[in-house]
């Protein structure tokens, strides 16, 4: 069955993080797309710069991600509907505040019974400020759950910081977040990252690195066990373990299963031959090879 | 979609991709009421599924039992039952 949901990509990124900027370039150059602006002020300024847009909705007066839930499902809910009576809806945007965890408004549409059923994550793209996101990631939690929620980190500003300054940056987002894939961007405008090698910065206390280990899985592992193990795991675990991702043989054929926190995204079936069925990868706070094993060996019996 | 409503379907449960034929699906169901019956009898529970119906059943050895339908309950009901949180490393 196709999925014909409408498809809605989630932007982030720290206060003052560009994400206007680059969104607004998005908009002039790129597909059409109907955006929704979050602003945690009660005053909204951001739909004024963004007249490119399809359709602007503005959410203003709470983070969507906590206190103004409300509005983001009802202005989601009104969309759908508009869709449903069919109308013509272009693939949706929703710029954050600078406040907002991506995480939190994954599980928000996760959870709603009509939201699930209509719309389709596709990207969680978070930008980060070259000149004081290093800053604000080694002082403040907010900033680096935004980093881990994504799925591209686009680094902003990048003409203005040192080369060397923004290769630490670089380095020290792929320690929080290995899985992301990192660009540049100033004003919009793809840039290319500087070819240097550097170290990540300190993080701040209280901040666990985060690594990747890969499990073995045991030859012709059984689907309907192993699936009822990683839902047990992710369970209790994903805050943890914030990615497990591999491709696994089922009776229907090779499937691509890839998680995010506690959110499993829908396993698409892989053609033959694209990528290896014998192991996991697993991203998060010091994951436990031998425990995995022992755990996954108990279930499987 | 929903034939009698035309509500479109909620995606599956990620746990039932894979599974496209009955025999499978049943096969599948077996399978897991077979491993959590054992992996949760340290937690003084047991499961069951007969195969007919919709979700299997959790019991706890002092009687009380609780119909699983939707595989994201599963998890939550069984540290309900439990009366203790569930961890698969330990």
């Amino acid at each position: 069955m196709t999925d014909d949901r409408l498809p809605l990509t989630v932007l982030g990124g720290w206060l003052g993080a560009g994400k206007t900027t680059w969104l607004r370039h998005q908009l002039r150059t790129g597909p059409k797309a109907h955006v929704l602006v979050n602003e945690a002020a009660g005053v909204a300024v951001d739909d004024a710069l963004l007249q490119a847009a399809a359709g602007v909705a503005v959410l203003a007066g709470g983070c969507v991600c906590c206190e103004g839930q409300g509005g983001l499902v009802a202005a989601l809910r009104h969309i759908v509907d508009r869709r449903s009576a069919g109308e013509p809806i272009p693939p949706l945007i929703l710029e954050t505040s600078g406040l907002a965890d991506p995480a939190a408004i994954l599980l928000l549409l996760d959870g709603d019974p009509i939201l699930s059923r209509h719309i389709r994550l596709t990207e969680v793209v978070v930008l980060v400020d070259a000149l004081n996101g290093a800053a604000d990631l080694t002082t403040d939690a907010l900033a680096v759950r935004q980093i881990r929620a994504a799925s591209r980190l686009i680094l902003t500003k990048t003409d203005a910081a040192p080369p060397l300054a923004t290769a630490r940056l670089v380095a020290t987002l792929l320690a929080l977040n290995p899985a992301a894939q990192v660009e540049a961007a100033v004003a919009g405008l793809a840039v290319p990252l500087p070819d240097l090698k550097a170290d990540p910065l300190p993080l701040g206390t209280g901040l666990r690195p985060v690594t990747a280990v890969t499990l073995p899985l045991p030859p012709g592992v059984d689907w309907a066990v192993l699936s009822l193990w990683l839902s047990a795991l992710i369970h209790v675990h994903g805050d943890r373990l914030i990615r497990i991702k591999g491709v696994i043989r089922t009776p229907a054929g090779r499937l691509l299963l890839q998680t995010v926190r506690q959110q499993v995204q829908p396993p698409e079936i892989l053609p033959e031959g694209l990528g290896r069925d014998d192991h996991l990868a697993v991203i998060g706070e010091a994951p436990d090879v031998a425990a995995l094993t022992a755990s996954l060996a108990r279930f499987l019996g | 979609m929903c034939s009698a409503c035309g509500y479109p379907s909620r995606p599956g449960h990620w746990t039932e991709a894979g599974l496209d034929t009955a025999h499978d699906r049943l096969r599948a169901r077996f399978m897991r009421a077979e491993v959590l019956a054992r992996v949760l009898r340290h937690y003084g529970l047991t499961a069951h599924d007969d195969g007919v119906g919709e979700g299997f059943t959790l019991s706890t050895l002092t009687g009380a039992s609780v119909i699983v339908t939707d595989p994201a309950q599963l998890w939550p009901t069984v540290e309900r039952l439990a009366g203790r949180p569930y961890d698969p490393l330990l």
